[in-house]
């Protein structure tokens, strides 16, 4: 009896001794290793030149691009601006004069110095030319055409990535990892030379100024469907994958580790350009009003969507809590009572074409039919025919996605309106929040574009993967993540691991 | 027609209706046998598509009970049996459960008829489905037609209903499978025919409604007139469509209406059956009929001409040989052989014939010795005349011997003096009759008969004027545009010589000589009347006969000449006339003498100008 129980307590002690050993091993970062992530977009470029704002695609450049460029300054998890390339800043007291100071040292992937020219040119075309960007002594000046109290929020964000135009059109960044191999499957429309690949394999920057990233590559497989996407995760094919929202609750079940972020991608409703259909605002008014934006969100999209009330998201704009979309199919009905027989919707269907890829959009944009329906509305659901090429009708209504690209709630705004609304500029001088609310609520008013619900993105992630932190605004940090080794003999010292011990962090940390 | 072309035809035109009516009664009975199979294969059809359909439904019916009893199913009633439950839990379920039941359509009832997942129109989820709910019994329903609603159009499904019920909760589970060209694949179509299917979901007819086992239909309007027919009165219906102009392209369609659940009109079901094969076939019996008829045609043509001489040679001979009698060879024999009524008729013939040659020979003796008899009158008559005289004289000269030498003289001078006359009045009776023995053969010249008639007139102008004579007046009908003729002048001169003669004879009192000439077309006719007294009918029959005259110093040769003449120069000679009103005679010469080789104009002229000696000669 004693012998028992001496084995017994020797038996535990030597299990408990394990599982402290292995929780150790676990919690140790380690190098090395190939990171699988699976992307949904069938191609992405990751030239910031080319991105169109608020695209679906584009924001997967963007989630890529910020392996490879940094930007002067970074945003962390509670809103705090902190230093990037960028060590120091300052502006005047109407900020409409920005100078920012270059952290020094900091090479390209190929090796060479950046420079405060390398800043500029960069800075310039993303910031458009409300800017003018000049170098200064070991940093730029930023001046703004009206104050810009804002310019850190957009410099944190979007297509503000600093880099180097080679002499052949390829770009170089400073970022932690650099474009190893691509398998390219479009030549760029604006860049013959840039590529948009549908495979790319990224390599880790031995001499990144932020450090070795932990994995040796990142291998994005590009034009993955959902449900294969799911799939690789379960089975161990791929370490992060994108989620579509209705397969979220599918991959809980699954038991799989899903992240998400704040909601980043509005659907909404356009009205088309050339739509001015006799009784336009009534069969605009009687559509709003008809809209079950509440069984969209939590039926169609398992509870894993919002009601979308506004143009920018609540944690964005800090208002949007203000908006009300309330449906009163009643209303819409007598609406739809006084149209003429010759008004779209009425006699003759009304037009919806979803512009937005996937089946999750046709199945919003069938709703949206159904609802209709309900108020006596007719409209045909028409699914895009090459994505962006499709030609617009001269009159009709589009479901488009729309996602955040920026920071900085007024240069979202502008940057939706202007590409949603034909080119329409916001007031420049609109710097406080009650203005850039009465900008929305009139644009909202004129029943143009009507929200639908708001997508956060979600991304499975095998537990495998340790340190996954990636920021509420759909910021990937790929460069903090480690694999666990399933295999020990691939897993190895990184070459040069703090071989610059003046800058040596702890690997992927961020300055 | 002849009689044997008659009996060809008849005999022809009854081969080629023998053959027609073989070739009609075989089409019409082919027709009927193929008509009849073609019933036959569309009932066949129409039983295994009923087959078909029932097997399809109760493999629906299957499948949807395994979704009903599926664990799944049960713990989704108990979910949302629990109150506030989530229902949108289910949004996918009904999209997962037709993907492992090969299911199109798959949709999931909550109790009150909310939709809580659809496979087909997800979008539609939240919404009422309140005919499910409304029915009982669905467990003990078989499958149904029914209009299924979809986002971009409706489809036509068979759908079974099964509810699942745990506790009190109960869920109803909808699933169907789209009826389109895949089914009609399923169905196993003789050769020649094919199956369409009408989806009726709309409430006119529309072409792309219309599909066969490969999808679209091609000239699919064709068919709307007999779908909108089905769709005001939903019961069988027969059309025939004719693709082109071709009929063996044609297609004759039975079509069925299929209803739903509650009689509406959803579908329409045609079988198709080609009439290519039954044109085909009609074509290659009337190819073979035609080529029977062609064949049938010959032989039938061979063997009624055959027939036909063999029936109608007898009576041939028989019209040979009644026209050889009418030509006056009175003694034709026919030979014929049998014993048949054309035996009998051709011996009746050759009887009638025989008899006649003796009745003609026997006539022909009994008007030869009356023409002696006539002849020898004539002569008599002729000769008294002048031997009377003679006689006188000369017993007048025997008493003179008797007489003083001077009163002798006297008798002898004188007697012989007249016994000269008596003399030359015999001689010019003989040289006569010589003269008509001796008719010339007439020698053809171109003859103008105006003027001909002319110069004969103008010899008798001096008698007809003269003092102390009758007077004669004569007239000229005479046409300015009659052509010469060929003609003998001088037969023609006397011809005209002795017409006048005779009128003028006719005229002891005076008159009137009419002369008419016309152009007959291929002959010329000339008249000359006068208005004597007139001839009997008697006269008239015997005018023409030789030594026949009504005058007491007629030799009866003037008109037998002329009849001489015209006959001669191949024409006719008639007479007409009313006692107390004149005779007229008229003529009708040839214009043209076929064969006969004429004599230059020079010796026609010469001859012209001889009438006196015809004159004399006639006279």
């Amino acid at each position: 009896m004693r012998f028992a129980k001496l084995h017994s307590l020797a038996a535990i002690s030597i299990v408990l001794a394990a599982l402290a050993c292995n929780s150790i091993q676990a919690a140790t970062p380690r190098y090395g290793g190939t990171l699988h992530v699976k992307m949904r977009a069938p191609s992405v470029s990751l030239d910031p030149r080319e991105w169109t704002p608020g695209s679906l695609s584009s924001a997967a450049g963007e989630k890529l691009a910020s392996l490879v460029y940094d930007r002067l300054i970074s945003l962390d998890d509670l809103a705090k601006f902190e230093p990037a390339l960028a060590i120091e800043w300052s502006h005047d007291a109407a900020s409409r004069n920005w100078q920012f100071k270059l952290r020094s040292g900091v090479r390209f992937s190929d090796g060479s110095l950046l420079t405060p020219a390398d800043a500029v040119a960069s800075l310039q075309s993303s910031l458009g030319k409300g800017f003018e960007v000049t170098g200064i002594e070991n940093g730029v000046a930023v001046r703004a055409a009206h104050p810009a109290p804002d310019l850190l929020e957009q410099l944190a964000s979007g297509r503000n990535f600093v880099y180097r135009r080679q002499p052949d059109g390829t770009l170089l960044g400073t970022g932690p990892f650099f474009v190893a191999e691509s398998v390219m499957a479009a030549p760029s429309e604006i860049n013959p030379t840039a590529i948009k690949p549908a495979r790319i394999k990224f390599q880790a920057n031995e001499d990144a100024w932020s450090g070795r990233p932990f994995v040796d590559f990142v291998e994005v497989t590009l034009g993955e469907p959902p449900l294969r996407q799911l799939l690789e995760l379960q089975v161990g094919k791929a370490d992060i994958a994108e989620i579509a929202p209705d397969l979220v609750r599918k991959a809980r079940q699954e038991g799989l580790r899903i992240w998400n972020s704040a909601p980043q991608t509005l659907v909404a409703l356009r009205f088309d350009d050339g739509f001015d259909a006799p009784a336009s605002d009534q069969l605009r008014e009687a559509l709003w009003l008809a809209l079950d934006r509440e069984t969209m969100a939590n039926v169609l999209l398992q509870r894993e969507a919002q009601p979308a009330d506004s143009l920018l998201p609540q944690w964005l704009s800090g208002y949007a809590f203000l908006f009300e979309s309330p449906m009163n199919l009643q209303r819409a009905r007598e609406l739809r009572a006084a149209f003429s027989a010759g008004v779209p919707g009425a006699a003759q269907p009304l037009r919806l074409r979803v512009d937005a890829p996937g089946d999750l959009f046709k199945l919003m944009g069938e709703r949206v039919a159904v609802n209709a329906r309900q108020a006596n509305l007719q409209v045909q659901v028409a699914l895009p025919v090459n994505g962006s090429n499709t030609p617009a009708p001269a009159a009709g209504l589009h479901l488009f996605a729309w996602h955040y690209d920026s920071l900085s709630p007024r240069a979202e705004l502008e940057a939706f309106v202007k590409q949603m609304l034909n080119g329409a500029d916001l007031p420049a001088t609109m710097t406080d929040p009650e203005q850039l609310f009465a900008q929305e609520r009139r644009l909202l008013d004129e029943r143009r574009i009507l929200p639908l619900v708001l997508l956060p993105e979600y991304a499975g992630v095998r537990a495998n993967v340790h340190n996954w932190n990636a920021s509420p605004w759909g910021d990937w940090r790929l460069a903090d993540v480690w694999l666990d080794s399933e295999d020990p003999m691939t897993a190895k010292a990184p070459a040069g691991t703090q071989k610059n011990s003046s800058t040596a962090r702890s690997p992927g940390a961020r300055p | 027609m002849t009689f044997r072309s008659k009996v060809f035809l008849i005999f022809l035109i009854t081969v080629l209706a023998s053959v027609s009516l073989v070739a009609y009664g075989v089409t019409f009975y082919t027709q009927r046998a193929f008509e009849q199979m073609d019933t036959q294969r569309t009932h066949a059809l129409e039983v295994q598509f009923a087959k078909e359909f029932g097997q399809r439904g109760e493999t629906i019916v299957q499948q949807v009970e395994n979704i009903t009893n599926a664990d799944v199913t049960v713990r989704m009633v108990l979910d949302l049996a629990r109150p506030n439950a989530d229902a949108s839990l289910y949004l996918h379920d009904a999209n997962g459960a037709a993907q492992s039941h090969g299911l199109d359509f798959v949709e999931f009832v909550n109790s009150d008829g909310t939709l809580v997942s659809s496979a087909q129109y997800p979008a539609r989820v939240g919404y009422k489905n309140d005919w499910v709910a409304s029915a009982k019994n669905w467990d003990t329903t078989g499958a149904f037609l029914k209009r299924e609603e979809l986002p971009d159009a409706a489809a036509l499904s068979l759908t079974a209903v099964r509810t699942q019920t745990v506790g009190n909760k109960t869920i109803y589970i909808i699933g169907g499978r789209r009826l389109d060209q895949n089914f009609l694949a399923s169905l196993e179509l003789p050769e020649g025919m094919r199956a369409l299917l009408y989806r009726n979901l709309e409430p006119t007819f529309v072409a792309s409604a219309l599909t066969d086992a490969n999808g679209g239909v091609q000239q699919a309007e064709a068919f709307q007139s007999l779908i909108e027919q089905i769709q005001k009165q939903p019961q069988d219906l027969t059309k025939t469509i004719s693709w082109n102009r071709d009929p063996a392209n044609a297609e004759t369609f039975h079509a069925m209406p299929l209803k739903g659940r509650n009689g509406e009109l959803l579908g329409v079901l045609l079988l198709g059956s080609s009439a290519k094969e039954l044109v085909l076939l009609k074509r290659e019996i009337l190819k073979i009929a035609g080529v029977v008829s062609l064949a049938a045609l010959v032989i039938g043509l061979l063997l009624s001409w055959w027939v036909s001489r063999r029936i109608t040679r007898p009576v041939v001979e028989l019209a040979n040989g009644a026209r050889d009698v009418a030509s006056g060879r009175w003694d034709t024999r026919i030979d014929v052989k049998g014993s048949d009524e054309i035996g009998q008729l051709a011996n009746a013939f050759n009887e009638m014939t025989g008899t006649l040659a003796a009745q003609k020979e026997k006539l022909v003796q009994t008007e030869r010795v009356a023409a002696w008899r006539e002849l020898a009158r004539r002569l008599a008559h002729e000769l008294r005349n002048p031997l009377f005289p003679l006689q006188i004289t000369v017993e007048n000269l025997q008493r003179a011997r008797q007489l003083s030498p001077q009163q002798f003289q006297e008798v002898f001078t004188e007697a012989t003096a007249t016994l000269k006359a008596e003399f030359a009045n015999l001689n010019n009776i003989v040289t006569r009759f010589s003269d008509f023995s001796k008719m010339p053969a007439p020698e053809f010249s171109k003859v103008n008969v105006n003027e001909a008639l002319r110069d004969a007139i103008r010899l008798f102008e001096p008698q007809f004027t003269a003092v102390g004579k009758p007077h004669i007046s004569t007239e000229y009908f005479l046409s300015d545009s009659l052509p010469e003729i060929d003609a003998d002048p001088n037969l023609l001169h006397k011809m005209f010589q002795n017409l006048i003669l005779n009128a003028m004879d006719a005229m002891p009192a005076g008159g009137t000589l009419s002369l008419r000439s016309s152009d007959g077309g291929d002959t010329v006719r000339i008249e000359v009347s006068d208005t004597g007294k007139g001839l009997t009918p008697e006269e008239c029959s015997r005018l023409f006969t030789p030594y026949y005259t009504t005058k007491q110093l007629g030799t009866g040769l003037g008109l037998a000449i002329v009849q001489s003449v015209v006959s001669d120069h191949h024409g006719t000679i008639s007479v007409s006339s009313e006692e107390g009103h004149g005779t007229t005679f008229r003529i009708e010469l040839p214009k043209r003498q076929g064969g006969a080789a004429l004599k230059p104009k020079a010796d026609a002229k010469s001859a012209e100008k001889e009438p006196e000696r015809a004159a004399t000669a006639t006279n």
